[in-house]
């Protein structure tokens, strides 16, 4: 295993009795972008400021490179943070702002210069330089806050839920541009989202939290097609998690000794009730639509079976059988699909 | 920008509230210019001579001096201390906040006779003789002027997420002091200068603290309006009209004056 660029330790975080961060490990190389994701609340953004400084944690070490960076005060850390509420000098322009981590560190002016329109040209913001925070929209304004903090050539960057504020459309193209600057610039960074989505897309590596434990890591594919407990089948998307008993209900057969096992929405394949009796060479269940919704590209269909509520999605695409509510259908199941899942906390 | 439409019935009602507020005042104008003024709706005759024998009377001038820099010296006290306090107070230790809250509100609690009361009792004799001297009254008056620092100063930090700022500042690279004085204070002075106004109005006008306290040492201005009163009601209204006019003027020049310090971020 090659030495890790951030390296933390048993971080350890209680506020009064209750542990936000339980221990926590995690190594990230440099250049990666690595993702917390994590529902409200599980400690993934007080760990980010624990790396930041701004929250002291009550045990465990940091280390940034050689550096036990635990130890110093956060303008010392060489560290970069980006806040869900941008955070920027509303009595400083554009300008101002970009350049101010340069002149706190005593960059002369013409250094000063160079770096600011470089950035500037970066997040393409050349035009806005002299606008204040104010009179700039929620991804404008975003951009300078990134630009802001790329300007002092930080080691690690943190980005805290930094879309969130802004609507969809415009967090979707933002999180390319985030993407795209933190690849050229190779920047070691950590973004904190409760969106699945959003982790999925822009990650090198997601690690999933939950009560102040990191409960899964790994590559965004293994994440979404290996989940390992019943929580990352949750949050990682709409996976049917079924009781060993419903599923054996479904698929008619014993299927193993796990409690629970997680079901791709998309794995299932939904046929007309008469296709039932055609294909032997797989499992085939009868099923009634309960209610139908269209996301766009993808048919999602909660259909019953056996006693046991299915989630299954189709892609839009006209030409798979479409059931209407309340329609008797047949379900072509793969077995080879279905995932046993660890107990929680094992 | 949007434009506000309002109804006749919203203008009907703000000329109503207007007239309540300005009649009196506008009667006070009058009456401080009106000669004989018994029977008529408005004055019979005119005249200049009560603000003639106001700016005459050398204790009036006296008075509205003693007034501005007891006020000044009392405000300029409390900024020193509130402003350094309620930063430290919001940004490090909003624990104790809750407690904070509390104590302020004292001053609205305690009624001023009462609370001259126990001023003289506690400061005649014993270590702190200061009873009857200006420095029972600046005590007094950082006391009467601290809920509005107070939340003043709060809302301020508040509104402009200090925390967040100071953490961002921090981050790039500025010690505290430094990020204090770059970004926080850049940021909240409008809403400083706005209760430090407020905070000077309120001295300027305090009466029942003051009388108590060094009524027959030391002259403000409220304190001699009190003793005219009785000599002349048209002098009286003079007084008041002057007062007010002062008043009006401090408060336009501080305000400008806080416009042109924000001029950076408004522009």
């Amino acid at each position: 295993m090659s030495a890790s660029y951030l390296e933390l330790r048993g971080i350890r975080k209680m506020f009064g009795d209750s542990t936000v961060l339980n221990d926590v490990d995690l190594s990230i190389n440099e250049g990666e972008l690595v993702t917390l994701l994590g529902p409200s609340g599980c400690g993934k953004s007080t760990l980010l400021r624990c790396i930041a400084g701004l929250t002291e944690p009550d045990g465990g070490s940091i280390m940034l490179g050689p550096t036990n960076i635990g130890e110093l005060p956060p303008r010392r850390r060489e560290v970069g943070m980006v806040f869900q509420s941008y955070a920027l000098f509303p009595n400083l322009t554009v300008y101002e702002n970009i350049e101010y981590g340069l002149k706190m560190r005593g960059a002369d002016k013409k250094e000063r210069q160079s770096r600011c329109e470089e950035l500037l040209a970066l997040v393409d913001l050349e035009n806005k330089k002299d606008a204040y925070p104010q009179q700039l929209s929620g991804g404008q304004q975003q951009r300078v806050a990134l630009a802001r903090s790329l300007a002092v050539q930080p080691k690690v960057l943190l980005l805290d839920e930094p879309l969130s504020a802004l609507d969809a459309k415009i967090r979707k193209s933002l999180r390319t541009e985030i993407r795209d600057i933190q690849r050229r610039l190779k920047m070691t960074t950590i973004f904190v989202t409760h969106d699945q989505e959003e982790a999925l897309t822009v990650s090198d590596r997601i690690c999933i939290m939950n009560n102040g434990n990191i409960v899964q890591d790994g590559s965004p594919e293994e994440l979404y097609a290996k989940p390992r407990t019943e929580f990352v089948a949750r949050f990682m998307g709409s996976y049917n998690v079924l009781s060993r008993e419903e599923a054996g209900r479904l698929f008619g057969v014993a299927v193993g000794s796990a409690a629970s096992y997680a079901l791709r929405p998309e794995s299932v394949r939904l046929l007309p009730a008469s296709a039932g009796e055609a294909r032997r060479d797989r499992r085939v269940a009868d099923g009634t639509i309960e209610s139908i919704s269209v996301l766009g590209n993808i048919v999602r269909y909660s259909v019953v079976s056996s006693g046991v509520k299915l989630t299954v999605d189709a892609l839009n695409d006209g030409q798979s059988h479409r059931g209407e509510e309340g329609a008797a259908v047949a379900l072509e199941l793969d077995s080879s699909q279905l995932l046993a899942l660890e107990k929680e906390g094992a | 920008m949007i434009k506000s439409r309002a109804g006749w019935s919203h203008r009907a009602l703000m000329l109503l509230l207007m007239v309540y507020l300005l009649l009196p005042l506008a009667a006070t104008l009058l009456y401080g210019f009106a000669k004989q003024w018994q029977t008529t709706v408005m004055p019979e005759s005119w005249t200049l001579e009560w603000f003639g024998e106001m700016f005459r009377d050398l204790r009036f001038l006296e008075a509205l001096w003693t007034s501005l820099y007891l006020c000044a010296i009392s405000v300029a006290l409390s900024l020193a201390v509130m402003l350094p306090a309620v930063f430290v107070i919001t940004v490090y230790l909003p624990k104790w906040e809750t407690f904070m809250k509390g104590i302020v509100v004292l001053p609205y609690a305690v009624p001023g006779v009462v609370a001259a009361v126990g001023l003289i009792r506690a400061y005649s004799g014993g270590p702190i003789d200061i009873a009857g001297t200006a420095y029972i009254l600046i005590g007094a008056y950082f006391i009467v002027v601290l809920p509005y620092m107070y939340q003043g100063i709060r809302n301020s930090l508040i509104t402009v997420s200090a925390v967040e700022l100071l953490h961002s500042a921090e981050l790039l690279g500025a010690s505290r002091k430094r990020a204090f004085v770059t970004v926080i204070l850049p940021n909240i002075w409008p809403g400083v200068i706005i209760s430090t106004l407020l905070s000077f109005s309120v001295l300027f006008g305090e009466f029942v603290l003051t009388n108590m306290l060094v009524g027959g040492h030391i002259q403000t201005i409220q304190v001699y309006l009190y003793r005219r009163v009785g000599e002349s009601g048209h002098l009286a209204s003079a007084i008041a009209i002057t007062y007010f006019l002062f008043i009006l003027a401090l408060s336009t020049v501080l305000m400008k004056l806080g416009k042109k310090m924000n001029g950076v971020a408004e522009k």
